[in-house]
């Protein structure tokens, strides 16, 4: 027995299909990279120049020579590129053996954290002064100092994540001790990442925990959300931040291959890339950054990929 | 008239209400069947009701409470399927639902454990006592040393665990610290002459003991750390005291000191992680261990408690890779210059004993074979997921054509 399509039955698929060819194109760039509202700038895996990319686990860009240095920590190198991403130079030093977390100060210095030593590296190119970065005054510790990720503010003071007394300690450039950043809450683990805006806020994740916090820049906490409870909407493992000229949190969601967008109150906004290895996709990623242009810059594996969102 | 009106409503509204709610009501509202039931199955009433242990209902004669007399779309016509079955008349939220579920509850398999109609055990279990949970959990693994706990020898299971659920790993029925007090107050000269006059009270005695079976005298765990079996305490705590002579990793990197290097790695797990003051303690028991490397739990059961949403990730895959609790497989544990701390970076995989043949006929992957996606080398991980994937072979799409065209345009 065939079945007769009614004519209701067939301006209601009718009606469907409509619909189905009209939300497609939107649901599909909400997520992508090239056409979700963000546009892939450049990719960086390596070449035959440069050679491969090897475990790269951080990456600075300098706003005033308007460069992009990239710790090549697999092969002990600091990389540069101009600011069309074209590959410049590459280096290597003794004194440095595993470079990872970098800054660079308003004179040009770069401060590297070499996981290799467990140590910070001064780096002066001009003078070609590479040597051991040492801290005074460094308040009493129960453990060890081992440092963690850094960042650098406007006053060319440096936050560098104290990992094993679960703080952030704050130091001149000098290396002088100023202060020390730390929480008191039960299910505080320690800090992953740790960013300071031009207001001199700071901004810093636990990724065990999957809290992020929010200090006004005498330490004292603003805010702080998120959590890794088996929820929709909360972290799987963030492991680092960055935050925009507009004072947006990205955070960088390792397990999820996402990034995610709070305002400072912990509101979600939006989400950046989707998981995938594809041009755009974000696979495992681990470290993200964001310049004073709003492009977004991630680590993931051995590729660096540089995006700029399109608004509206 | 209007209010006649309203009765109405609410009699429909009612009658709606209580049609919701078919187990406990329809489970009520039955009669004693037995008379119309025992007219075929009389045999196997006899065979059910004459146990030291009958289920209520059916010592009631009320076979309806559980079975349709008429059709059901469940074997042995019953009204429902596994446990929804049995929580019509036992509550689910009283002892069902703890934080720790054990599987067969979880799995709402009650009659793995219990017998529906009767049994010459107490609690209708099919098995006494601890022959119960030796079934799934196997005897040789649980009382394979000289030395066992006499509740296990006399499996009384019970004693320490809930076999339900409970709020506690290990379905245990208190937390560790008090568990043991219960039968071992921890008072008295012998007591304090074992434990060489330290204050060990109110302190978890499964970091040392164990708790089934040990080969060691006083059910100790199988490895100590050397000062421990040598009673030197006061290498590390002032004598008579449970505080550390030292502060933070230096307790152990005095001795350790070549530990540390292997932390100072790209990605390196020097990080007070598991909130434990000493580093090495989120991880390691300083006393003893029934683990490897003095671990102080079972080696997944360690790394899950700061990678808990891998766990979740592992449990709903439908395939994952054999032996997944044994990270250290693949893994190391302080440090690595190795995306996801893998022990030999990208031939992890080719490793002596587990796949040393791949990639030698399979598809070429390397150094030079580039991921025309991400344009980074090609390795295993490129098309397998080996921590878990709905997959087979844990492949990370579907293997006759999703997974050949992410590369392969056809």
């Amino acid at each position: 027995m065939r079945y007769k399509m009614g004519i209701k039955n067939q301006k209601f698929l009718l009606f469907l299909l409509c619909s189905v060819f009209c939300i497609l194109p939107f649901a599909t760039t909400a997520f992508s990279g090239d056409k979700g509202g963000v546009r892939t700038v450049a990719v960086i895996t390596g070449d035959e120049i440069m050679g491969r990319l090897k475990q790269p686990s951080g990456l600075f860009f300098d706003e005033i020579k308007k460069r992009l240095y990239i710790a090549d920590s697999g092969n002990g190198r600091l990389v540069s590129f101009d600011s069309e991403f074209k590959y410049m130079a590459e280096l290597t030093n003794e004194a440095m053996t595993l470079p990872s977390s970098l800054v660079r100060n308003k004179e040009g210095h770069f401060f590297i954290l070499d996981r290799g030593k467990g140590e910070i590296v001064f780096i002066d190119l001009e003078k070609k002064v590479v040597k051991s970065f040492p801290l005074s005054g460094v308040s009493s510790a129960k453990e060890q100092f081992v440092p963690g990720r850094m960042a650098i503010d406007a006053d060319n003071r440096l936050y560098i994540i104290d990992k094993l007394n679960r703080r952030l300690i704050i130091v001149e450039q000098t290396g002088a001790f100023v202060r020390e950043v730390t929480v008191k809450d039960k299910g505080f683990f320690g800090f992953t990442d740790v960013r300071v805006d031009d207001k001199g806020e700071i901004y810093a994740i636990d990724a065990i925990a999957g809290v992020v916090y929010i200090f006004d820049d005498k330490g004292g906490i603003v805010s702080r959300f998120g959590s890794r409870e088996n929820k929709k909407d909360n972290f799987r493992f963030p492991t680092s931040l960055a935050v925009d000229k507009n004072g947006l949190i990205y955070i960088m969601d390792q397990h999820a291959g996402r990034i995610l967008v709070f305002d400072k109150k912990g509101v979600f906004q939006h989400a950046v890339s989707r998981p995938g290895v594809k041009e755009g996709e974000l696979s495992y990623p681990s470290y993200i950054f964001i310049d004073k242009e709003g492009r977004i810059y991630t680590i993931d594996g051995n590729r660096i990929q540089v995006f700029q969102e399109e608004k509206g | 008239m209007k209010s006649s009106g309203h009765i109405i409503w609410l009699t429909i509204g009612l009658v709606i209400f209580l049609g919701l709610q078919p187990g406990i009501i329809y489970a009520k509202a039955v009669k004693d069947t037995r008379g119309i039931c025992l007219e075929c199955h009389s045999k196997k009433a006899e065979e059910l009701t004459n146990k030291a242990a009958v289920h209520q209902p059916v010592k009631d004669g009320k076979c309806t409470w559980c079975h349709n007399p008429h059709a059901s779309k469940h074997a042995g016509l019953l009204s429902y399927t596994g446990s929804d079955l049995c929580y019509n008349c036992h509550d689910q939220k009283k002892g069902f639902m703890g934080k720790v579920v054990h599987k067969p509850v979880e799995e709402g398999n009650c009659l793995s454990c219990h017998d529906a109609h009767s049994s010459d055990i107490m609690g209708l279990l099919k098995k006494a006592g601890g022959e119960g949970c030796f079934s799934c959990h196997p005897k040789e693994s649980i009382i394979n040393k000289k030395n066992v706990h006499p509740e296990v020898k006399n499996g009384r299971c019970i004693v320490c665990h809930n076999p339900h659920s409970s709020d506690r790993e290990g379905l245990l029925i208190k937390d560790k610290k008090s568990l043991c007090a219960g039968c071992h107050p921890g008072t008295g000269e012998v007591f304090a002459k074992a434990h060489l006059g330290y204050k060990v009270s109110g302190t978890d005695c499964l970091g040392c003991h164990s708790p089934h079976s040990s080969d060691k005298k006083g059910m100790m765990k199988a490895s100590l750390h050397k000062p421990f079996e040598d009673n030197k305490c006061s290498s590390c705590h002032p004598v008579g005291s449970a505080s550390v002579i030292k502060s933070g990793i230096s307790l152990c990197t005095e001795c350790h000191e070549a530990v540390l290097a292997g932390f100072n790695k790209i990605n390196s797990h020097f990080f007070i992680g598991g909130g434990a003051d000493n580093l090495c303690n989120n991880c390691h028991n300083p006393h003893a261990s029934d683990e490897k490397y003095l671990l102080k739990d079972k080696e997944a059961r360690v790394c899950y408690e700061c990678h808990n949403d891998t766990k979740e990730y592992v449990a709903k895959s439908n395939h994952k890779h054999p032996k997944l609790g044994i990270c250290s497989d693949c893994h190391t544990s302080h440090g690595s210059n190795s995306q996801f701390f893998l022990t030999k970076g990208n031939d992890t995989c080719a490793m002596e004993n587990c796949h040393s043949t791949q990639g030698k006929f399979t598809h070429p992957i390397g150094e030079k074979i580039i991921d025309p996606r991400s344009k980074t080398p090609m390795n295993c991980s490129t098309c397998h997921n080996p921590m878990g994937s709905p997959e087979k072979a844990v492949l990370r799409f579907e293997k006759d054509r999703e997974l050949c065209e992410q590369c392969h345009q056809m």
